[in-house]
């Protein structure tokens, strides 16, 4: 996309599905709106005929004279003769994997011999392949259309009217497929109902009321004989006025929770698409759902996109002819999103730009992958809507980062950073996720050194893991631990001087902490004089017997006991570097 | 249940072909299916059925078919035919000869990416350009005058695809002539039809990712004529039905086999018929021909092929006519004892159903003098006809026809030739495009609708209205420009068809009132009541001392003429021939000699 809207250069390799997340107003909806130019049946050629708003701000006063171009690349479609055959003089590369290309290009005339005085000087083209005379048609985008639900505010009133229900196709095929005998059926079965229903005692004493008085009235002569009953009605009609019903044909659809009501769009919307294309009428559904989060609750969402994200796909045979493209918001959408399918946009404020990047491309070995589609849940969801993330190992400083954070008057919240456990010590994962070949969202790590008796600590070896993921072609074979540190803090990874809970100990939180152990702590005399010790004199303290204790009271816990607890002056040293190099980093 | 919108009108004919066994075979094939079709046997019929068939039932747009036809005329005659049937010619069905396939549909649309070395946007050298350009090498080469022919080095590229082989090399002086010619074109940016084929068939051979693509959007291949088709053609065919996975249904007749100077060979056709995964179908029925006719002609072939007439009974004459003054003279006891005969003995015969033959343009020419002696209006489709059909020029004398009348009744239809317009562009149109050329085009024929006029301001209206600014805008078009110029110049005040009305552009080709004149290797596909063959001489048919395979090949043209007949047949000849060096009193064709003895044994 080139020159479009937010965007003034973005190329983006996407997923199988794709999930497109980022902040309001960065371009989700242009994004889509690109896509539509190209591949939407429903665009008229006026709406294809941008405006000035439509080139990217950044070009100022020089809009004029400027192409936008919107191109899209397809693979995957050998499996299908027919989108074979729709995509022939589109092919740009045989591949394997074969790529076929399709480009919007909004330009000056090609036949103008002058610069653009107004836009009533361009014009806009569609083309396949890399030859711009090979016209595509709106065959194509028929058989191969974009269908964009916008944010399912309206479900319900389209649901109410038949013209726009997607439950209309359903019916009508009902009501085609019908044989004589059962047509015949249903005709008897509504006549006895009505013949049932009028000849009731109560009805037909109505009846002859109401008759009664029009004798009354007009006199044997003027008077015609009345009945009650349901107006005459053909099998068509009737099929036509079925309506959906919920809680056991008690209630409409009208008096059913907007979630319900958008659940059930959905679930007609997909029978639908199923139905186009058994019909032959369209071959494959790019298939657009904008911010779907609206109303729906969220375990709900996660319900609903896993199934349009795929998850459907390994319970059934055949993959549906289905793209499914979805702008969100939530963490909930992006915890159930393929790994691969995250399209992350975010202004760059240097270029004044939104740019794009995708997990697609980045460096996931499979088991990275596995890890991530694991862990990956809602809370960890928001490293996708971050400016920043900082990594951490467990509940401990998940809990005691964002206080050490405040008390340093570095609002993690409203800066954009997100703290993530990573639930242990493989970072790796992460930092291909996070790193500059993956979403490249700036990130710190904080992790402990881990002493390892004789033998080098712990996290020499775990840095190094990292570290080969940033910088290439480094020895790191004769550099001892302090070295490695050294080098991972330009990174922004920091360690501290052993394991967290004895370096807060130590840090000047000894006494809060002490408190909390008592507190939460059914602990003997000798315990309690033995932690009394440590107190008073901090170098007696036993590590291990500390974290012994903590980890009765959980450690998750047992921190955010601390964190109201925590200051500026007992923030260790490493985490307030990290905590000023990821400020520093996403400002 | 998939949606049609193909006409179900092929189901009503279609009833027809049960009587027919080897027609229902055809039509009921599902695989790969060869039909070996002699002469009236029904084939075009057949071949359209099926085609027909094949688009109501086995494929679904943008799937479809293509069908490669021998000529622009063929190809014409088929789309006549299947817009009968409610089928026009549209992204998913392709009818055309194999050198439009290869530009539209193989190097158009892989041909860059392939990395093929030719010139991209491909522009075909007219046919002025290319022979300039033959002509500039040869000579370069060889010395002015010297006697290496352009149809060698045409034959030479077309059969021998192999050029590090040694039949390539063996003739060595053709081999550096077609490679010098070559670089010659390319330096002008220009490839020839030649070349079409040539890289069609590099392109589907070299390239496996070609087969897929073309499967998906061609998963039917129908191939008519054969066996005039050529042995690139013919690797095209085996490489994509045998390696891609396309459907084959191939019509031809490998005794009809007339174009060995193209590298064509009926062999190849037989070679397919033969194989296990391909369905043989023999026609044997002849709808065309009076029995006499047909065991004559299968006497002049020297084949027994069993072929049976449809109608026993009918009445046939096999006339040989020795006449005096050579082909002049047999050309005026044609116009002067034949015809008037020929007219008489059958209520409602016009001129349209007689036609004379020859060999070739220079025996055209005295014959289209005697016949404009006597006054009888004509078509004479040779090489010296005053334009080659090509289907810019097809297209002006439909665009004729309708406004000539056609349009009351819808042939041809306006939206076929509509859809023919739009595919002259070499660029697929945007819809917004097309919806406006499609108008300006209506406008313009509605505008010359005339019951009569003269042929040339049509063609001129047409020009400035629409065609010129098409030309121009198009350099793909630039060979068959070349046509329309002629065309034009013929239609001129002074030129040959000067005085040629509308009606009679529009019908050049099948007119009831106009005598036939061709050659033998023009009338192929065609039939007449009454076929007069000229200049049956040693000398001439067949030439003096041809080479076994040009006698067989020259015993095959004289077989296609004789079967071109449904009532009767006139042979003449004189026994000598005109040559450069005088008269030659070599006798009359040794297969005249040869039926005359073979009819006369039957006889006894």
């Amino acid at each position: 996309m080139s020159n479009f809207a937010n965007f003034s250069e973005i190329d983006v390799q996407t997923g199988d599905s794709i999930v497109i997340v980022g902040e309001n107003k960065v371009g989700k909806s242009n994004f889509i709106r690109g896509l539509q130019l190209i591949l939407d049946p429903g665009l008229s050629e006026r709406d294809r005929q941008l405006g000035l708003e439509h080139f990217w701000d950044g070009l100022g006063e020089d809009k004029l004279g400027e192409t936008i171009e919107i191109s899209v690349d397809l693979t995957d479609f050998t499996h299908d003769p027919r989108l074979m055959a729709h995509l022939n003089d589109c092919v740009v590369d045989p591949g394997p994997p074969m790529v076929a290309r399709l480009t919007y290009r909004f330009q000056p005339k090609s036949n103008l011999g002058r610069a653009p005085d107004s836009l009533a000087d361009y014009e806009y083209i569609i083309f396949g392949g890399s030859d711009p005379d090979m016209a595509i048609g709106s065959s194509l985008r028929r058989m191969l259309p974009l269908d964009v639900q916008v944010a399912l505010r309206d479900a319900e009133k389209d649901l109410a009217s038949w013209r726009n229900s997607p439950l209309r196709p359903l019916i009508e095929q009902l009501a085609s497929s019908l044989d004589e005998a059962t047509r015949e059926e249903i005709q008897e079965q509504v006549n006895d109902a009505q013949s049932e229903l009028a000849g009731h005692v109560e009805v037909v004493a109505t009846a002859q009321q109401i008759s009664d008085r029009l004798i009354a009235i007009a006199g044997e002569q003027h008077a015609v004989p009345l009945t009650l009953g349901l107006a005459p009605t053909r099998v068509d009609a009737l099929l036509r006025s079925l309506r959906l019903l919920i809680d056991n044909g008690a209630r409409g659809i009208g008096d059913a929770s907007l979630g319900t009501a958008n659940l059930i769009f959905l679930a007609l919307k997909s029978l639908e698409l199923d139905r186009l294309v058994a019909d032959g009428e369209r071959d494959h559904t790019f298939f657009v759902i904008e911010e779907p989060e609206a109303h729906l609750h969220p375990h709900v969402q996660r319900l609903v996109y896993r199934y349009f994200l795929g998850g459907a796909a390994d319970e059934q045979d055949d993959v549906p002819p289905l793209t499914t493209i979805l702008t969100t918001h939530s963490p909930h959408i992006a915890s159930v999103t393929p790994i691969r399918s995250i399209v992350l946009l975010r202004h760059d404020a240097l270029e004044d730009a939104t740019i794009a990047v995708s997990t697609a491309t980045a460096p996931l070995t499979e088991r990275d992958e596995a890890d991530l589609q694991r862990y990956i849940d809602v809370s960890r969801g928001e490293i996708f809507f971050a400016r920043g993330v900082i990594l951490v190992e467990g509940d401990a400083e998940r809990f005691l980062i964002p206080a050490f954070a405040e008390a340093l008057d570095i609002p993690l919240d409203m800066l954009g950073i997100t703290v993530c456990s990573v639930g242990g010590t493989n970072f790796t994962p992460y930092v291909n996720l996070l790193g500059p070949q993956g979403l490249n969202i700036p990130h710190v790590i904080l992790t402990d050194r881990d002493p390892n008796g004789a033998s080098a600590p712990r996290v020499r070896r775990r840095l190094i893991n990292v570290l080969e993921l940033r910088e290439r072609g480094i020895d790191y074979r004769h550099m001892d631990a302090d070295a490695v540190i050294a080098r991972a803090a330009r990174f922004g990874y920091f360690v501290n001087s052993n394991t967290l809970e004895p370096v807060l100990f130590t840090g000047g939180l000894a006494e809060a902490m002490q408190e909390i152990i008592e507190e939460e702590l059914p602990i003997g005399d000798a315990k309690r004089a033995e932690l009394q010790k440590w107190v008073d004199d901090l170098d007696d303290l036993d590590e291990d017997g500390l974290l012994a204790l903590i980890e009765r009271i959980g450690k998750g816990r047992f921190a955010q006991a601390l964190a109201p607890q925590v200051d500026d002056d007992t923030c260790p040293d490493y985490i307030r570097r990290a905590l000023e190099y990821i400020r520093n980093a996403v400002a | 249940m998939p949606s049609r919108n193909v006409s179900a009108a092929y189901l009503a004919q279609a009833v027809d072909l049960a009587d027919n066994r080897g027609q229902q075979v055809a039509y009921d094939s599902r695989g790969n299916c060869v039909v070996l079709a002699g002469p009236g046997s029904g084939k075009t019929k057949t071949l359209v059925l099926k085609l027909a068939r094949i688009l109501a039932e086995d494929v679904r747009a943008p799937r479809g078919a293509a069908c490669i036809t021998y000529s622009q005329e063929c190809a014409r005659e088929l789309t006549r035919r299947l817009e009968r049937l409610g089928l026009r010619e549209a992204p998913n069905l392709f009818i055309g000869t194999v050198h439009g396939f290869c530009l539209r549909h193989l190097l158009m649309p892989y041909g860059r990416l392939a990395g093929l070395p030719v010139p991209f946007p491909l522009t075909v050298a007219t046919q002025k350009q290319s022979e300039q350009a033959m002509k500039r090498i040869g000579d370069r080469l060889f010395g002015v005058g010297h006697p290496n022919k352009p149809i060698d080095l045409g034959r030479h590229r077309r059969s021998i695809l192999d050029r590090t082989s040694i039949v390539w090399t063996s003739e060595a002086e053709l081999a550096s002539w077609a490679v010098g010619y070559e670089a010659e074109l390319r330096r002008a940016g220009l490839v020839d039809y030649d070349d079409l084929v040539i890289f069609g068939q590099r392109l589907v051979s070299e390239h496996d990712w070609v087969l897929p693509l073309l499967q998906a959007k061609f998963p039917v291949l129908a191939v008519d004529e054969y066996q005039d088709l050529g042995v690139a053609l013919h690797r095209i065919v085996k490489r994509v039905v045998f390696d891609g996975g396309i459907r084959l249904f191939a019509v031809g007749d490998p005794d009809q086999s007339i174009y060995g100077f193209n590298g064509a060979d009926g062999a190849l056709l037989h070679e397919l018929a033969e194989r296990g995964d391909v369905e043989r179908v023999q026609l044997q029925l002849n709808y065309r021909s009076a029995s006499s006719i047909i065991s004559a002609s299968e006497m002049a072939l020297g084949e027994a092929r069993g072929y049976q007439s449809n109608d026993p009974e009918r009445q046939a004459v096999i006339a040989f006519v020795e006449c005096a003054d050579g082909l002049r003279g047999q050309a005026a006891y044609a116009v002067t004892e034949i015809i008037p005969a020929a007219l008489a003995a059958k209520p409602g015969r016009e001129l349209g159903d007689i036609a004379i033959l020859y060999r070739d343009y220079r025996a055209g020419d005295i014959v289209a003098e005697a016949v404009a002696a006597a006054r009888l209006d004509f078509v004479r489709v040779d090489t010296a006809a005053p334009y080659r059909k090509v289907a810019l020029t097809s297209w002006i004398e439909d665009c004729a026809a309708w406004c000539a009348g056609g349009w009351r009744e819808a042939r041809p239809q306006l939206r076929g030739l509509l859809d023919r317009w739009l595919g002259f562009h070499r660029a697929r149109l945007s819809d917004a495009e097309a919806r406006e050329e499609m108008q300006k085009v209506t406008r313009l024929l509605w505008s010359l609708r005339a019951r009569d006029g003269l042929a040339r301001d049509f063609v001129v209206a047409l020009r400035t209205g629409s065609l010129d600014a098409l030309m121009a805008a198009e350099p793909s078009l630039a060979d068959q420009r070349e046509q329309v110029e002629r065309m034009a110049a013929a239609l001129a005040a002074g030129g040959p068809l000067a005085d040629l009305d509308l009606a009679s552009l529009g019908g050049r080709d099948g007119s009831p009132l106009h005598l036939n004149l061709l050659t033998l290797h023009s009338a192929k596909g065609c039939e007449y009541d009454v076929v007069i063959m000229v200049g049956l001489d040693l000398g001439s048919l067949p030439w003096r001392n041809e080479s076994p395979d040009a006698l067989r090949e020259s015993r095959r043209l004289f077989y296609v003429g004789l079967t071109r007949a449904r009532d009767e047949v006139h042979m003449l000849y004189s026994g000598y021939v005109e040559t450069p060096r005088g008269r030659m009193y070599w006798g009359r064709s040794p297969f005249l000699n040869e039926l005359e003895r073979r009819m006369s044994e039957a006889e006894e």
